[in-house]
């Protein structure tokens, strides 16, 4: 019902929007894929990460490398870059298995920052603390790079565009995947994980090879999210893939809603919107002179978003569309959720 | 030998800062289960607050400190009472993302209030130092020592052999046993985020000192305090305290005699390679027993 | 098919039980029952494999459970029940249903993320929904449990339970917290599910009357020490058993 309106939505959106507004879109829908990957660690399977960054950024490298230093098509270094920081994933999985919850909190945070240290100091591959350019990406005979422009018919596309689509697509992809997980086996081996973990063998449950697997899944999203979001951004320094790149995802699927399925994408909107929609409000002194600047103000707003939505709705923007929609209707609570929400199976298999 | 003495002491000294810094943590953990990652946003408050009224009003020193010491406890309990007892039924995975939350607003707030750029702390040490034979000891140092000391003994006392230390004992075993026995379980979260608070402000305190000095990246320096918590054991004063020493030790040790294959400021990062290493072997770290689960 | 030989757990100089022993055979029934702090949940705990005996040997069909980790439980064909509830409240009561099906199914994250495990999925949603049906619930099937009443919520752990297909069910005091409606439907379930469906079961209770109903045998445990075994009539009328709960003094003959 809504989904066929969304899709015409966000098909049409690049072409209402300005030049600036559509460079903010953009990055929030290459964000939106690793968000959706963190939706599936931390809303799934109940991982505090604080290394998605970590994620992100060798992703990034990952296609630099293949496709900057070595002219690898796009084709190949986009998924490139999620089979690296699934390789990554792959090994924070046993130490996860071994930890839990706030001793494995404490462990991604050190991923964060020795990831970061190798990024700064391996220059031939990062271009060390000056930071390096990162390839456009050219899918057979459409090239991306900014200034190119494709003519279809009688609309054109520019660079930001293209990215745009390309990151839509990959979104949907990713989405479709985390809904299939959802209403199968693995999503919900992760949810009684997430909630009942002590009991969750005992039931029958692998614990091992789902957290293994929420690690992996969640990291090879954050690798093709960095790829694409460097390669839009043209050049980046190691300094980006910070702590505060990971809290910023993890700000955006609290604010978006915790384990729902359009968490990911609306939590975004929020956080990575935010500093552009910041950036206007009228009483900020100029950039550099001191005072409250908008980063400042930034980070200000994304914390007390944090505790605000925690403390008033956990379930995010879509908890609060729910408790709209049930006044609205005077409908059971639980049982008759749209897909926007949780997906009740039933609806997925009348 | 010489410079190893130095770097011996100066990882004492920085030890005993993380010490201290460890504890908060762990004072707050073994009541309500929470991480309190805005403690490095309390460090620097701290440190904010100290430098301010030194500096900006020209409180004499000592008084500065307890002042701001008596602030961030009355902060910290306010965060508690405000913030943390609306959600405290909420998973841990809550809480902890709260003080998350909490600690980046209070760290942007604070520079926006006060500017990046590095502050003078107000403090009577400076860069002062002496020596002990080629040993150079510096003022700042030696009191981070002498402080920490005090703070732990006087943490310890509070702990075994005082009312209030007994309940938080009781609360971090049992909150409902505890609660049913008719203690004010609130008033025992309330005082253990005021010593939170405190012991946060003598961290940043001395983190601040010479050569360094109040400045917003303070704050992730305090994050190189949580593989001390880790590795002492997420629920032990006292392995929150040799952990703490383990790290100042190993991160001092490391800026001395790390080759430059491993990177520059490799210091930075060696607490955390040392944590998940000691990890693998030990999940619940050094000290740590493995929490019995209720089925 | 389930032998417990000389089974005794320790917490340091605390003894939770010891020298306990019995036989549990195929389709039986058997209630362990005893005053508070008698070690019945001990002994439980031991059967589900959360804490390690000192002494004693426990086999199923001949296979050692005692060397076997929790996690394999579910494939040696235990299934137990949990006293903190053993329910995912965000899940619905199909897919509480689903997760004790887990172990008998093969689709991976990178089959089911693509959607290509769809038959599986129906074939197990299919014998879900018959565990649903056994238990009498399969109307709650798409039901959140979090919005469910405690009742319906131990129902769903109990069709999670049948859906294991298991050898034996292990029960943690089924009928705790209920109210006395929601006891004799939980008792009349038990009873169906054994008689009907054949399921050897193992039962800690406290709860006499549902002991009585739907036991074949019941083992007395007082102190950590078994006192008695047998049917639920002679047990009723055993001197050393009224004494265990009626203290010194009291006991009267049958």
């Amino acid at each position: 019902m809504t989904l066929p309106l969304l899709v015409v939505v966000a098909v049409v959106l690049p072409f209402a929007l300005s030049a600036a507004q559509l460079t903010t879109a953009t990055f929030v829908v290459i964000a939106a894929i690793g968000a959706t990957g963190l939706n599936i660690l931390t809303g799934y399977a109940g991982q505090i990460s604080l290394g998605h960054a970590a994620f992100l950024g060798v992703g990034a490298y990952t296609g630099a490398v293949l496709g900057g230093d070595h002219g690898v098509s796009a084709f190949v270094w986009i998924p490139a870059a999620g089979v690296a920081a699934a390789l990554l994933g792959a090994v924070v999985g046993p130490i996860a298995l071994r930890l839990r919850g706030l001793y494995l909190a404490i462990v991604t945070l050190g991923l964060v920052f020795i990831a970061q240290h190798v990024f700064f100091n391996a220059g031939s591959l990062t271009g060390g603390p000056q930071g390096r350019a990162f390839p456009a990406v050219q899918l057979g005979s459409f090239d991306f790079s900014p200034g190119q422009v494709l003519d279809l018919g009688g609309v054109t596309i520019d660079s930001s565009g293209l990215y745009y689509f390309l990151g839509l697509v990959l979104l949907a992809a990713a989405t479709a995947y985390a809904w299939n997980l959802r209403r199968t086996r693995p999503g919900r081996a992760m949810i009684a994980l997430r909630e009942r973990e002590a009991a969750a063998a005992v039931m029958g449950i692998d614990v091992g090879r789902v957290k293994m697997t929420a690690f992996v899944v969640s990291s090879a999203m954050a690798g093709v999210s960095g790829a694409l979001y460097a390669s839009y951004l043209s050049f980046a320094q190691p300094g980006q893939w910070s702590l505060l790149m990971s809290i910023q995802f993890i700000a955006a699927v609290i604010v978006g809603g915790l384990g729902t399925t359009a968490g990911p994408l609306l939590g975004c909107i929020v956080v990575f919107a935010l500093p552009s929609l910041l950036k206007q409000l009228p009483f900020l002194p100029a950039e550099g002179s001191g005072g409250l600047s908008a980063g400042d103000l930034t980070s200000i707003t994304y914390g007390l978003l944090i505790v605000a939505f925690l403390s008033f709705e956990p379930r995010g923007i879509v908890g609060i569309a729910n408790r709209l929609r049930r006044t609205g209707n005077g409908s059971d609570v639980g049982s008759r959720a749209s897909k926007l929400t949780v997906t009740t199976p039933e609806e997925a298999h009348p | 030998m010489s410079e190893f003495l130095q770097l011996l002491f100066q990882g004492v000294a920085l030890g005993s800062t993380y010490a201290l810094i460890a504890l908060g943590f762990v004072v707050v953990y073994r009541a309500s289960g929470v991480i309190n990652f805005a403690q490095g946003a309390m460090l620097l408050a701290g440190a904010y607050t100290i430098s301010w009224l030194a500096t900006d009003l020209g409180v004499a020193f000592l008084p500065a400190v307890l002042i701001a010491v008596v602030l961030l406890a009355a902060a910290g309990a306010a965060f508690q009472a405000v913030v943390l007892r609306r959600v405290s039924g909420e998973q841990p995975f809550v809480l902890v993302m709260m003080t998350i939350g909490a600690g980046i607003a209070v760290t942007a707030l604070i520079e926006a209030l006060f500017g990046a750029d590095p502050r003078l702390l107000g403090d009577p040490w400076g860069a002062s130092s002496f020596h002990v034979g080629a040993v150079t000891i510096s003022w700042v140092k030696l009191w981070s020592i002498v402080v920490t000391v005090a703070a732990l003994g006087a943490y310890f006392a509070f702990d075994r052999y005082t009312r209030w230390g007994v309940a938080v004992q009781a609360t971090a075993e049992d909150e409902e046993a505890t609660l049913s026995l008719g203690v004010p379980v609130r008033r025992v979260h309330l005082i253990t985020w005021a010593m939170a608070g405190a012991l946060a402000t003598l961290g940043g305190l001395f983190l601040a000192g010479f050569p360094a000095s109040p400045e917003p990246g303070l704050g992730d320096a305090a994050l190189r305090a949580f593989p001390a918590i880790v590795l002492g054991g997420l629920r032990s004063p006292g392995g929150a305290v040799v952990g703490g020493l383990l790290i100042g030790l190993t991160e001092v040790m490391t800026s001395g005699y790390a080759p430059s294959s491993l990177g520059d400021n490799f210091y930075a990062v060696a607490p955390y390679i040392a944590m998940i290493l000691i990890l693998l072997v030990r999940p619940y770290g050094l000290f740590g027993r493995a929490p019995a689960e209720r089925l | 098919m389930l032998a417990v030989r000389d089974l005794s757990l320790r917490f340091g100089a605390i003894c939770a039980f010891e020298d306990v022993s019995f036989d549990l055979a195929k389709g039986e029934l058997l209630a362990v029952i005893g005053p508070n702090g008698a070690g019945k949940s001990s002994l439980f705990n031991v059967l589900s494999r959360v804490y390690r005996p000192q002494t004693g040997t426990v086999t199923l069909d001949g296979e050692d459970l005692l060397a076997r980790r929790p996690r394999d439980l579910a494939a040696c064909g235990v299934a137990r029940s949990f006293q903190n509830l053993g329910v995912v409240g965000e899940l619905t009561a199909l897919e509480n249903v689903l997760v004790g099906r887990d172990h008998l199914m093969r689709a991976g994250a990178l089959r089911s993320g693509l959607g290509l495990a769809r038959a599986e999925e129906r074939a197990q949603r299919d014998a879900a929904r018959l565990a649903l049906r056994i238990v009498g619930i399969e109307d709650l099937a798409g039901h959140v449990v979090a919005t469910l009443p405690y009742g319906d919520r131990k129902r769903v752990e109990l069709a999670r339970c049948v859906a294991m297909e298991p050898k034996l069910m292990l029960l943690d005091e089924p009928v705790a917290g209920m109210s006395a409606a929601e006891r004799a439907a939980m008792t009349t379930l038990l009873a169906r599910l054994h008689r009907d469906e054949g399921i050897t079961m193992l039962l800690v209770e406290h709860d006499m009357g549902v002991v009585m109903q739907i036991a074949d045998r019941v083992l007395v445990l007082d102190f950590g020490r078994p006192i008695a075994e047998g049917p639920p009539a002679e047990i009723q009328r055993d001197d050393r058993v009224i004494r265990a709960y009626l203290g010194e003094g009291l006991a009267v003959s049958a």
